[in-house]
């Protein structure tokens, strides 16, 4: 696909720590809109992508592009964040002493600047949008709650819901899946493919159960690059995924 | 807008500390001035300068606790920034000596004099004006503060690291202030004041008129720093406190926020010397000893830091313990003060404010669910569990049992 | 008698020219008219005995010339016989000037003092350093030959030539050589021997040449003058590279003080990330071990006292690690993963226990000696090295590669290493990690006691002792990198160095400030240090 008419566009982007390639030439597209799932084993670079996309790392070569025109290399982790990217930990993190509302407002799509936040009142409309996001990730009954005291799954949720708070174009989404019982897998799963229909989104997992409950097209990351891509049924058929899964 | 800003600073804690402030700042120069000696309620003049040392103390600590308490910057270099702030007043004091020094001489303070320097050093220009060495106060520590900040911040130099460079900060400082030819006085520092705005400065009014005012700045300082750490500012101080790269992924600038709180807390502090130096009667380099500045630390965490209130108790019980122990047993002193380190951050981890309200909002919320299950509708999870306060409710890792995860790590 | 006194006196002028290249010891009395000459006449006849005596060339007549210059030469009323003096109460206690035995009493209106003033004094001085080069002991003979070269004196070239030609010690002969180098220039030789003395000084390359030099420069010229000039910019160009070379030195010697202050730290601080404030205490606790340690010799057994550092070089490392244990035991292990409140709660247990010290040793210094083997310097080319740097620097390397060892090639290294890079791994595999990190935060705190024995015999002794060193430590700890022992060497050398080569620009203060100016920018630069690892990305 064309850079000028992707979303995101990573092209031969390497990254090495001390002698060790975390990342090794990788080329990744998302077109506008799509919902994609990577998965590969242990170490196979898939935090270092989303470090690389979100100004964590900066790539050793290799281009960035965000709408086909930005580049994201040079940008920090908050502008690529005020660009429309917005990234979930593999370790649910959200504001702890804080309570779920307050989580959610300060993610609240809002001027970012340290005088605007002073005065900051919060609207009518942002009120309304924060009870839509308590609605939607189940989280209503308790807004009032510090989320140091929520379950993990509610966490994952939660951070979740910080996500879309942001309203992003592009979701970033680490292994949403950990840690949560199959019920609250299920529950995910839906929940992602709801925002799929107007987010474009990432989703990186180890659960093949969840992977395959999202129906969507397949990355396989192996030692830093691409290994395989296409639907799960087609990757898993091939016989390098297979074998770099099962160690054959 | 404003006012929204400033009435979010008033609840029924910060009325209470108001109203406390507000008795205070009247009854100790009533009592020193009204009241004939021998009166029970007449307060002596070494108490009213005593108490006025504390206030500012409290100040300093006031701006500890915004950058740490809320912010998770552990300053080790405070007392650079209240030293700045009292060598900023100290030399408008000094040019106000004129003539009237040992030496006589109508420019150049007796220090200067007795060095043989011809003329006054530029940096001295201007301070024999009070308009123009109030601003150095807020400005001279700002400016550092700014430079010094915008330094560390954009390179995220965070956690002890942060803490080891503003001690690092503040040592160069005294190794440069000890040197005669800085122009300040060297080791004597700046001393034998004789009036401030025209007033004599050992006159009993004066030193009243001296604490009020430190008073009302603690007062004003308390409420600029409340109504800061309630507005949305404050809670994105608070999670990056908690989660600073999270708030990064979420937009916002973190550098920008550590920068903000971290200059004003310098300038309160900068207030806060500019205030003590005319109490006390002297500044000399010893204020920027780092061990003045981890005992300001110290105060913050006796009181509960992220509390505000907390910080003001702090400074003032932990600074009339050292009176009292220095007058009454100066051995057992330090090892007082040791151990009072060691014993809050083990068995009091959020302070004397820090635990009290805690104590109080898990009463009330026992309360409220013992009412839920006698039959009332409300919900306990609806309990109003004060969402306002957030910065006094630490998160569950401050709690006495150590958790699971807290094993040493290697410094990062 | 008048006419027996001449003949002796030619008698001995006579056997002193001839005697005076085989350095013979001429028997007193024969010089004895000689000397009471000195108490006739007025200070231009003086000079001239002064230099009747000197050509004897017998090392005998010194003391007197000595005294003489002192103010200490009487001369007796009653029979003009010469005697030094010294003070006794009323009466001068009077001492043979030859013989050096005392010779009985007088009151002192029987003496009259031999004048001298400051013109005969440096006669005296130039001809005692001629005298003495024929001394039997090469070090008075040194002593006399850098005398001479002081004077500059052009009369002493033929007493130099002479012991040139008998000297056997080549170090001596060279002194002499440059001593009559330095006295030609003075005199008024021709140009080709002035040439050769310019050489002459050009080799010798230090100080004292180069200020004889420039004044040849700039009192002669032609040849002479052009000798000089590239003589001048040899020695520069050399005194530049001693120079920098004793700086090299003194930076080394600093970074290896700051590297036995930090190197603890650098286990607590970098292996396991525990701020130690308490770590400058742990170095004074160690220079409080070598007090008491020396105080127990000097009661108990002062022959031991050149051994009384390697005695407490083990009770320190105990008694530091023992409480460093305490500590941990103590305190810190509530405290990991909160290294704020660690910092806090360790500079709690620093104030404790410098006032514990102050309490039991009182707040003054106390006096730790230096073993012989400690004191006293030698030279290398123009650098100055002192015994106890030169030893601290050794030890340093030492602990070092001691600890190196210790970490890399021992089972407890192992552990500890395995404990540091993933605990909960090591745990399952069996290693205890709470003993571990005791062992590990006692290693630090050892070490940091053997420190303090090291920096006993250069510190003062006090309570302070520890938090002098506490800030400088961390700067070596942070500026090296942390977690790396590696960094922490390169990171006090350079320190070290850095410091001293910016002293003579900006003075000691000012050059401490900078340093501490640039460790704070450098920091903002590599927030990990010289030799951070480069990890994956960190987990929020």
């Amino acid at each position: 696909m064309a850079r000028s008419s992707s979303l995101l566009y990573l092209d031969g982007v390497s990254v090495s720590f001390d002698g060790f390639k975390a990342l090794n030439e990788l080329s990744l597209t998302i077109a506008p809109g799509e919902m994609r799932a990577i998965i590969g084993p242990n170490g196979a670079g898939k935090t270092t992508m989303m470090d690389v996309i979100t100004g964590k790392t900066r790539p050793d070569s290799g281009e960035v592009f965000f709408n086909g025109t930005v580049d994201l290399t040079g940008e920090d982790e908050a502008s690529i964040a005020e660009l429309g990217i917005g990234r979930k930990f593999q370790k649910p993190t959200v504001f702890e002493s804080h309570t779920v509302w307050d989580n959610l407002e300060l993610a609240l799509k809002a001027p970012r600047g340290p005088f605007a936040t002073l005065f900051h009142v919060i609207s009518g409309g942002e009120k309304k949008r924060v009870e839509y996001l308590l609605d939607l990730i189940r989280l209503g009954s308790k807004r009032h709650e510090l989320a140091a005291n929520l379950s993990h799954g509610q966490k994952q949720w939660l951070e979740i819901g910080m996500l879309l708070a942001q309203d992003p174009k592009l979701l970033l989404v680490d292994e949403p899946a950990a840690g949560m019982t199959d019920a609250e897998t299920a529950e995910t799963a839906e929940l992602l493919k709801d925002i799929a229909n107007d987010h474009s989104v990432v989703v990186v997992e180890h659960d093949m159960v969840f992977v395959r409950s999202l129906g969507v097209k397949v990355t396989v990351l192996h030692e830093g690059s691409v290994l395989a891509e296409g639907s799960l049924d087609h990757v898993s058929a091939d016989e390098r995924v297979v074998e770099v899964y099962l160690g054959r | 807008m404003m006012s929204s800003f400033l009435f979010r600073a008033m609840d029924a804690r910060a009325g209470i500390f108001l109203a406390i402030m507000a008795a205070v700042i009247v009854l100790v120069p009533a009592g020193n001035l009204l009241m004939p000696e021998g009166s029970t309620f007449h307060v002596p003049n070494y108490a009213v300068t005593l108490m006025g040392k504390y206030l500012t103390y409290a100040l300093l600590a006031l701006a500890v606790d915004l950058v740490w308490g809320y912010c998770g910057i552990l300053s080790l270099g405070h007392a650079a920034f209240f030293a700045l702030g009292g060598y900023a007043m100290g030399m408008y004091l000094m040019r106000q000596i004129g003539t009237r020094g040992v030496y006589g001489d109508p420019i150049l303070p007796d220090f200067m004099v007795f060095l043989n320097w011809g003329e006054l050093p530029w940096y001295w220009y201007g301070f024999d004006m009070f308009w123009f060495a109030a601003l150095m106060v807020l400005l001279v520590p700002g400016v550092l503060a700014f430079v010094f900040g915008w330094f560390a911040f954009r390179s995220r130099v965070t956690g002890v690291y942060l803490s080891i460079i503003t001690q690092a900060l503040t040592y160069a400082l005294l190794l440069a202030f000890f040197r005669n030819d800085m122009g300040f006085g060297g080791n004597n520092g700046l001393t034998d004041f004789k009036d401030i705005l025209g007033f004599d400065i050992q006159a009993d009014t004066t030193r009243a008129g001296l604490f009020a005012a430190s008073g009302l700045a603690l007062v004003v300082c308390f409420l600029i720093c409340r109504a800061i750490t309630r507005s949305k500012l404050g809670k994105v101080l608070v999670a990056v406190r908690d989660a600073e790269s999270r708030t990064r992924f979420l937009g916002y600038r973190v550098e920008h926020y550590k920068l903000f709180v971290w200059t004003l807390s310098a300038m309160m502090a900068g207030i806060a010397g500019a205030l003590y130096v005319p109490q006390v009667g002297i500044i000399n380099p010893g204020e920027f000893a780092p061990a003045n500045s981890i005992e300001v630390v110290i105060w913050v965490a006796v009181g509960g830091r992220g509390t505000l209130v907390g910080a003001v108790l702090g400074a003032v019980l932990v600074n009339f313990a050292k009176t009292w122990f220095t007058a009454a047993l100066p051995d057992i002193w330090l090892f007082a003060l040791g151990g009072l380190f060691v014993v809050v951050t083990l068995f009091l981890p959020k302070g004397i404010v820090g635990t009290l309200s805690q104590g109080w909002t898990a009463l009330r919320q026992r309360k409220v669910s013992e009412d839920f299950e006698a039959g009332s509708d409300q919900p306990p999870s609806q309990a109003p569990q004060s969402p306002a306060s957030p910065a006094n409710v630490s998160p569950k890792k401050s709690a006495s049992t150590v958790p699971a995860d807290a094993d040493p790590q290697p410094a990062e | 008698m008048s006419l027996m006194r001449s003949f002796l006196l030619l008698f001995s002028l006579a056997a002193s020219l001839l005697a005076a290249p085989a350095l013979a010891q001429s028997d007193p009395e024969t010089l004895r008219p000689l000397i009471n000459e000195l108490a006739n006449g007025k200070y231009s006849e003086t000079e001239k005995q002064i230099g009747a005596l000197v050509a004897t060339g017998d090392p005998q007549v010194a003391p007197a010339l000595e005294a003489l210059s002192d103010g200490d030469l009487y001369v007796r009323k009653a029979d003009g016989e010469v005697f030094i003096i010294k003070k006794a109460g009323k009466a001068y206690a009077l001492i043979d000037p030859l013989t050096l035995e005392t010779a009985g009493e007088a009151a002192k209106r029987e003496m009259d003092k031999i004048k001298v003033n400051n013109k005969l004094r440096r006669v005296i001085r130039s001809a005692l350093g001629s005298l003495t080069l024929m001394a039997p002991d090469p070090t008075v003979r040194m002593a006399a030959a850098e005398a001479v070269f002081k004077a500059k004196d052009p009369d002493s070239i033929e007493a130099l030539d002479a012991a040139i030609a008998a000297e056997a010690d080549d170090g001596v002969r060279k002194k002499m050589e440059e001593a009559r180098a330095a006295a030609v220039l003075n005199s008024d030789m021709d140009e080709a021997a002035k040439l050769q003395a310019v050489s002459t000084l050009g080799t010798m390359g230090n100080r004292d040449a180069l200020s004889l030099l420039i004044a040849v420069q700039s009192s002669s010229e032609g040849a002479l003058r052009d000798a000089a000039t590239s003589e001048i910019t040899k020695i520069e160009k050399s005194i530049a590279a001693w120079d920098a070379a004793q700086n090299i030195w003194y930076g080394l010697s600093l970074g290896s003080v700051l590297l036995l202050a930090a190197i603890g730290l650098a286990i607590t601080f970098g292996v396991m990330g525990v701020i130690n404030m308490a770590h400058g205490e742990m170095v004074m606790i160690g220079a409080y071990v070598t007090f008491v340690v020396q105080e127990f010799i000097r009661s108990s057994a002062p022959g031991l006292f050149e051994y009384s550092l390697f005695i407490a070089l083990p009770l320190a490392f105990l008694t530091s690690g023992l409480v460093g244990v305490a500590i941990e035991r103590g305190v810190i292990r509530w405290l990991y993963g909160r290294p704020l409140e660690t910092l806090l709660a360790t500079w709690g247990i620093s104030l404790v226990l410098q006032q514990a010290v102050r309490s039991i040793f009182g707040p003054t210094n106390r006096e730790v000696g230096n073993p012989d083997w400690m004191s006293g310097a030698f030279e290398i080319g123009q650098m100055t090295i002192t015994y106890n740097r030169m030893w601290i620097i050794v030890f340093a390397m030492l602990v070092f590669a001691g600890l190196m060892l210790v970490l890399k090639k021992t089972p407890f290294g192992l552990y500890t290493r395995a404990v540091t890079q993933n605990r909960r791994m090591a745990a399952s595999m069996g290693i205890r990690t709470p003993w571990i990190d005791a062992f590990t935060f006692g290693l630090g705190s050892g070490i940091a006691g053997i420190a303090g024995v090291a920096l006993s015999q250069i510190d003062n002794v006090s309570p302070n002792l520890g938090q002098g060193y506490i800030i400088d430590s961390f700067m070596v700890v942070v500026f090296g990198g942390v977690g790396n022992l590696w960094g922490t060497l390169v990171g006090a050398m350079t320190l070290g160095v850095v410091n001293k080569f910016l002293e003579p620009y900006a003075g000691a203060v000012l050059g401490k400030i900078f340093v501490l100016v640039f460790i704070i920018l450098f920091i903002q630069k590599r927030p990990r240090g010289l030799f951070a690892l480069k990890g994956r990305a960190v987990e929020a």
